[in-house]
């Protein structure tokens, strides 16, 4: 794995509180596990950001290898790895990742939905 | 592209004892549902139980017989 491309990705995961890496990207995914992902986060009103590495195949390689994880998207919150919607979603049936993320910003997001729609 | 049962396997060769449903979501077996139950992930989380499957899908995967997964684990407790 380069060097650059783990520090490229190390310097994205601490940037961003919640990161996604997809297909496409926010405004014009190309993968319908993307937009799902999107779709997801979009009902919890916390700013998020997606990083389209559809194209760059070294890349991908670098986080699946990070990861052990094969697929995109790839989700990471407050730096540490959460997988995909199928893990998400669990947490967000269960409360655990509205507490995550609250941790994360610090309090409540200031536009979250009543009711979320997991899938 | 991948059969159903030659996905099954490669799932059985990491997790002998898993029950495995198979849903093909775009009937050109490639993008699948998986529904894989095993007594391997008693005690894992969430994500070091997909990591398990994924293991076993790694090649697939990367060569593109597997598209696209959609998955659930459940822990078998005995």
């Amino acid at each position: 794995m380069s060097h650059d491309l783990k520090e490229e990705i190390a310097r994205e995961i601490a940037a961003n509180k919640i990161l996604v890496y997809g297909k496409g990207t926010k405004t014009a995914p190309r993968c319908g596990f993307t937009l799902e992902t999107i779709q997801f986060f979009d009902n919890f009103g916390y700013p998020f950001e997606v990083v389209d590495v559809l194209e760059n195949v070294a890349k991908r390689e670098a986080l699946s290898e990070m990861t052990n994880w094969p697929t995109l998207p790839k989700v990471f919150i407050n730096g540490a790895f959460f997988g995909d919607t199928d893990i998400l979603g669990p947490m967000a049936e269960n409360g655990d990742l509205q507490t995550k993320l609250e941790e994360a910003f610090g309090g409540p997001a200031p536009s979250a939905k009543q009711t979320i729609n997991l899938r | 592209m991948i059969e159903n049962d030659a996905l099954k396997e490669l799932i059985r060769a990491e997790l002998p004892d898993a029950e495995i449903g198979v849903f093909d979501r775009t009937g050109t077996m490639d993008h699948f549902n998986l529904t894989v139950r095993s007594q391997t992930f008693k005690g894992k989380t969430l994500i070091e139980q997909h990591q398990l499957v994924y293991g076993a899908l790694k090649g697939a995967l990367k060569d593109g017989r597997v598209h696209a997964v959609e998955l659930k684990t459940i822990v078998v407790e005995h």
